[in-house]
């Protein structure tokens, strides 16, 4: 028995022609996306790992040709400038200025980074470094602090572990001094990860 | 034949089908459904570890989520057995129930964090906040469409086709979302949502075959 006609649509094309739209459309929209949300590196590390950014100071002089024939023809030299570090969308989420400034906020899971300047890429000491984080005992807002930078650019905060904040454990660090341009970046770990590593390469304000 | 429209044409108008679903395990079988199938994520997403310390609004929000995850999966399975008044009106309840779980679920997200909030439903936001933004999209469209579809003129089929399309989608999407989500649903939540999604797609591909035949084979 057939279908009386008014069941059927009229133009089926039209109906296939915006169903495939819609899923290409979808498919785009969901491959075109960042995992974690743009510009939201993973930074996280087991203990022990990871690399603090560079220095000129610390900067390995050109390896000799015996080590590597290639670098020694045409041999790098050191960099005089260093690209700044950019502040990414969500970077300044629940921040709330005036954070004090502590020794840690529990134990258990580590942020450190060094601080450089763009402009030299020299290391900067005394530069305060605004963090904050959901962790096991608290949000966002609960768990922050400044950090001072040591004499190298270090510094470090110990916390208690993260916790997934909107599906995702996250980092925010930042500065917003007088001397540099202000820049706020979200990072994000895996909740296994026992070190967050997140370097700020500050321009300076003009 | 309106009603011949609305409830099959099979030739049994909707009391002689009113009468089926009254004497069927129906309405017994879908509530010890929804209890078992909403225990699961429920209980995996109070207990979590992670809760702890957690403003009272996010709790709501996951404990609602969660309970939209198991609504997800056996709404289409209840479209399966739509074929009676009452039937039909509890797929449509349990489809405004849905989307009412997934807005308590958003809204609670706001009133945790609202900088969080916009920032996952911006362009910027993570790929499992635009699939959840995506999946809510389709679940206004289904609802929409559930509750217009008397007034909507729309051929039979196109219907039937464009409704079960973004049931896929939302049914999808919102999975992916659950799964790629951190937090309450890890460990052993991840088969069981996709279980549930597994579940909610059989449910969409069977109740679309049975309406189908019911519409070609009476």
């Amino acid at each position: 028995m057939t279908v009386p006609k008014h069941d059927e649509p009229r133009h089926p094309w039209v109906l296939r022609a915006t169903l495939t739209l819609i899923t290409v459309g979808v498919a785009v929209l969901l491959a075109t996306s960042d995992p974690s949300g743009s510009d939201a590196e993973n930074v996280g590390f087991a203990a022990g790992e990871g690399e603090l950014a560079p220095v000129v100071d610390a900067l390995a002089p050109p390896r000799s040709a015996d080590e590597d024939p290639a670098a020694a023809q045409s041999p790098e030299p050191a960099p005089r400038n260093c690209e700044a570090t950019a502040s990414n969308a969500g970077g300044d989420n629940n921040y709330i200025p005036g954070a004090p400034e502590l020794d840690d906020l529990g134990d258990g899971f580590v942020i450190t980074g060094r601080v450089r300047s763009a402009g030299g890429c020299r290391a900067l000491e005394g530069i305060p470094v605004r963090v904050w984080l959901a962790t096991q005992t608290g949000t966002e807002r609960d768990n922050r602090a400044t950090v001072l930078t040591g004499p190298d650019g270090v510094f470090s905060l110990e916390t208690d572990p993260t916790i997934p904040q909107f599906g995702e454990p996250n980092i925010h660090v930042g500065y917003d001094g007088d001397r540099y341009e202000t820049v706020f970046v979200r990072r994000v770990v895996d909740l296994d990860d026992e070190k967050a590593v997140v370097n700020l390469t500050l321009a300076e304000d003009r | 034949m309106i009603e011949r429209e609305r409830y099959g044409s099979r030739g049994r108008g909707p009391a002689s089908l009113d009468r089926a679903a009254r004497g069927g395990p129906g309405p017994l079988l879908f509530a010890t459904a929804v209890v078992l199938l909403a225990a699961g994520p429920i209980a995996l997403a109070l207990t979590d570890p992670y809760m702890r310390a957690q403003p009272t609004a996010l709790l709501v929000s996951t404990a609602a989520g969660a309970l939209a995850v198991a609504a997800l999966a056996l709404q289409p399975l209840l479209a399966t057995w739509a074929t009676g008044r009452r039937r039909l009106r509890a797929h449509q309840t349990l489809g405004a129930v849905t989307l009412g779980l997934v807005l308590v679920h958003v809204g609670a997200l706001f009133a945790v964090e609202v900088d969080d909030t916009l920032f996952a439903m911006s362009p910027d936001g993570p790929t499992r906040a635009r699939m959840a933004l995506i999946a809510l999209l389709a679940l206004l469209g289904v609802v929409a469409l559930g509750a217009l579809r008397a007034r909507l003129p729309m051929a039979r089929t196109t219907w039937r086709i464009v409704h079960a399309y973004l049931a896929t989608l939302a049914l999808g999407l919102g999975m992916g979302h659950a799964v790629l989500t951190d937090g309450a649903l890890d460990g052993a939540g991840t088969p069981l949502l996709v279980g549930y999604g597994a579940l909610g797609l059989a449910g969409v591909g069977l109740a679309h075959g049975l309406r189908r035949r019911r519409t070609t084979h009476p």
